[in-house]
């Protein structure tokens, strides 16, 4: 019976590392902090401490540099990676890893979308077979979301091993997903977003986030969304994808032009203080919003569209069906977008089945990363509020946008899964 | 012999949602709750006779009164049913249960509709605190005070510790069980926070004493959430029961009841207390009354009886004193019950398989309600990963105030 009794984080000093780290903690597992510096790596244990709230954690949690691991590793039963973005990063570290650390011990890395096979490629059979991608969604303490990307050659004892410890001890929401660029979640989320960030140039920074906000369905309006992420995270997501896949709106993850400007102008968002991103604040904290093509920021305009405002207003007083009864029917430009974004999420999401995720899980894997992921009401809850499967396709058909088979062929009947998906509209 | 009152079932919000940051009106949860409850039983709208709503304070979180009225919201065949909204602190909606079962046992009513709801993340906890508040004498224990229940409950520790001897670790472990069940119950919540007994007995930055022996792990939380149950008559059960293919013995009743209120003032109990320590007696009269009350029409000569709690446990002081007003440990020696195991789920007595209050979340006028429907659940064998084998009474206490209003009530199932 496998045992896990110590566990190695290496890049314990960033965000994925320390507070990922802090869940084997929470679970009495003891856990060794690897970072640059014995400090970088204590600043992740108080990470860890603070996601917890308790100091309880103390106990399990070790501060070690990059000197140490060595001497650490060879005890280890976990070894979770979570470095920087970078395949030679990486790659550099397993080298290190794989000389030292016991036959058997599990080896995960929390990439948000790298190649999972090109990161175990020439690594001895026990490694490979061992190795995996438990892509956990940031931070991990409030989304619980676990793309679970196995090596083709781990097998079927491991596998169970690691959703069982996953699901029950670090209380994580699995979702078995296929070793293809950025995964399941951010597949599917980012396109919407980069497709709102293509509209933007068009309509506005303002207007799309305003169109495309927390009341359809999610926590964070999208291009607020790409500040809080950063901009070039976004941009090392899209392209990744653009440069590697091939699907029916490919076109729609090409990064607009401007946004190559923001970049080179280190405007990336939440992160470049002062150099904001999409919005930033002006000396008085005001907020102030990007015009994309002068590339100032402007005092933000404030809209109101009558029609969304009864949409939000009828979400308030939790009358779920006239809402949507009002976003089915509104007239005009800005309707024909929100329902383009709506549709085009549900249509993008069930092409992807099979795709990013096994055909036998249907649309639910893909429910539950954008769920307990990203935080947005999935693709068959719309399915479900619109009235099911045939009504779903007539409007997606209507929007002039492919239609999935997989949607076509499914019966009639409530579908989705995840429970109380009214919790992501947003009644402001 | 009084007609039986039977429990068809209900349902419960996530307590886990907050309905603030959701941008919902108060209005949401009613709905959301009342749609979970008809899709739960099968009941239609034009069915319900009567509707009783246990609400404590939304005048206050909500700037919204008259929440019997709300009922009427869902649907239009509801347009003419009787309604009343009742408060008695934090158990008002056991109190709105017992409206509902008096005006079915009197043959009114065949079918009642209740309702317990909360909408505390409105505001923020020092203002939530001074609501709370006025559930105590406002202007003598609570006007100017930060966070008044949690020292008033820490009194009560006090008291015991004045007349029994009190180790705080029995405190904390009653805090870990509860947590440790909440996290087999779905709807907790505090199913994903981190807790257990090391961090219950760590103090500091994140276990600050909040009122005497009251630490943050000893309390309760500040909840959103709606539960809603139906109540109905012997004749519309075995109809019921008959549309649905079931035995009405297999349909859970209120086997027994009680109901009887303490002095408003802490100090007043803490006196009674002093004075019923002297004589052997349970040191709060009150609690004591409504559990035995309940035995007495359940037909029960006590604890040995029942086989699960879901008590009040606003505090673990509040559920350190249900243990023995309940007849499982004799005055002064909850701890006792709590060393031997005798109180987690697969003890002799579960008390809060659900997680209670301090696990499964507090809203306060929905809590009686939320009691009742995880009582149903137990006897009904509906309660999934928390469930006690066997369960066939079980019993609940809702208590307002400072241990000041108390009902209790017995769910069992014959079947």
């Amino acid at each position: 019976m496998r045992e896990i009794k110590k566990v190695a984080v290496l890049g314990a000093s960033g965000n994925m590392g320390s507070l990922s780290g802090g869940l084997f903690a929470q679970a009495n597992i003891h856990c060794v902090y690897f970072a640059r510096s014995l400090e970088k790596a204590q600043a992740g244990i108080e990470a860890a401490i603070g996601q917890a709230r308790s100091d309880v954690l103390k106990q399990y949690l070790t501060a070690r540099s990059y000197e140490d691991l060595e001497k650490e590793l060879p005890d280890c039963d976990w070894i979770f990676e979570g470095l920087a973005e970078d395949m030679a990063i990486k790659k550099e570290f397993f080298d290190r890893v794989e000389k030292v650390r016991k036959a058997g011990c599990i080896v995960s890395t929390v990439s948000s979308g790298l190649s999972i096979h090109k990161m175990a490629e020439g690594r001895s059979e026990d490694f490979q077979k061992h190795f995996m991608g438990t892509h956990f969604y940031n931070p991990p303490g409030k989304l619980p979301a676990n793309e679970l990307i196995f090596h083709t050659k781990v097998e079927s004892a491991t596998r169970a091993f690691v959703a069982d410890f996953c699901e029950k001890v670090l209380r994580r929401v699995n979702i078995i997903t296929h070793d293809v660029p950025a995964f399941a979640g951010n597949r599917i989320g980012f396109q919407f977003l980069n497709e709102a960030a293509i509209y933007a140039e068009k309509y506005g920074v303002t207007k799309i986030d305003y169109l495309l906000g927390p009341y359809t369905g999610r926590a964070l309006a999208p291009l607020a969304t790409i500040d809080l992420v950063g901009l070039d995270v976004h941009k090392a997501i899209v392209d990744n994808v653009y440069a590697n896949v091939k699907d029916e709106r490919i076109e729609t993850y090409k990064m607009p032009a401007y946004m190559q400007k923001m970049i080179d102008a280190g405007m990336l968002g939440r992160k470049a203080r002062g150099k904001g991103g999409f919005f930033n604040r002006d000396e008085n904290k005001n907020k102030l919003v990007l015009d994309t093509k002068t590339m100032q920021f402007l005092p933000e305009e404030k809209i109101k569209i009558d029609w969304v405002e009864k949409m939000k207003t009828n979400i308030h007083d939790g009358r779920y069906a006239a809402a949507i009864d009002v976003l089915k029917n509104a007239t005009g430009e800005e309707a024909e977008i929100v329902r383009h974004f709506i549709l085009g999420y549900v249509s993008y999401s069930f092409h992807r089945i099979g795709e990013v995720t096994p055909v036998e899980d249907g649309i639910h894997g893909i429910d539950r990363v954008m769920s307990f992921g990203f935080s947005w009401l999935p693709a068959s809850g719309w399915v479900d509020l619109f009235g099911g499967p045939q009504a779903t396709v007539a409007l997606i058909e209507k929007a002039g946008l492919p239609v999935p088979d997989s949607l076509k062929k499914l019966p009639e009947g409530k579908l989705c899964r995840i429970r109380d998906i009214t919790k992501f509209l947003n009644g402001r | 012999m009084s007609k039986r009152v039977y429990i068809l079932g209900g349902y419960q919000t996530d307590f886990a949602r907050n309905w603030s940051k959701e941008g919902k009106h108060l209005n949401a949860l009613f709905l959301e709750v009342m749609d979970g409850a008809f899709a739960a039983t099968d009941i239609e709208p034009k069915e319900v006779q009567t509707a009783h709503v246990g609400n404590f304070a939304a005048e206050l979180y909500n700037m919204q009164g008259h929440l019997g009225a709300m009922v009427i919201n869902y649907h239009k065949d509801l347009r003419g049913i009787a309604t009343a909204r009742h408060e008695a602190a934090c158990a008002s909606s056991a109190i709105a249960t017992l409206a509902a079962r008096t005006e079915i046992e009197a043959g009114h009513y065949d079918l009642a509709l209740v309702i317990g709801v909360e909408y505390m993340k409105s505001v923020d906890s020092k203002t939530g605190g001074d609501f709370l508040g006025t559930a105590a004498w406002y202007e003598k224990e609570a006007k100017g005070v930060q966070f008044p229940f949690p020292k008033l409950f820490g009194k009560l520790g006090d008291v015991y510790q004045e007349l029994y001897g009190l180790k705080y670790e029995y405190l904390a472990e009653i805090s870990a069980i509860n947590y440790d069940n909440a996290k087999r119950n779905p709807l907790a919540q505090t199913r994903d926070w981190y807790m257990n007994k090391q961090h219950a007995c760590s103090s500091g930055e994140f276990n600050m004493a909040v009122g005497g022996m009251i630490r943050i792990t000893d309390c309760s939380q500040v909840t959103d959430g709606a539960v809603a149950l139906f109540l109905a008559s012997e004749k519309y059960a075995a109809e019921y029961a008959k549309r649905h293919d079931i035995s009405l013995e297999k349909i859970p009743y209120i086997m027994g009841w009680g109901h009887a209120t303490a002095p408003l003032l802490f100090d007043d109990k803490a006196e009674e207390a002093r004075e019923l320590k002297k004589k052997g007696e349970y040191i709060l009269p009150a609690t004591r009354k409504a559990i035995l009350d309940a035995y007495r029409r359940a037909g029960l000569k006590g604890a040995e009886d029942i086989h699960a709690v879901e008590t009040h446990d606003c505090f673990t002081t509040s559920e350190y004193a249900a243990i023995e007003h309940f007849g499982l440990t004799a005055p002064g020696e909850a701890w006792k019950a709590i060393e031997q195991g005798d109180i987690k789920i697969g003890g002799k007595l579960p008390f809060n398989p659900s997680g209670g209050l301090i696990g499964a979340g507090h809203p306060v006028g929905a809590t009686g309600a939320r009691q009742i429907l995880d009582a149903w659940r137990q006897v009904t064998g509906k309660a999934g990963d928390y469930q006690v084998a066997g369960a066939k009474r079980v019993a609940t206490l809702n208590i307002g105030g400072s241990a000041t209003t108390n009902v209790v009530h017995i769910i069992g199932v014959d079947g």
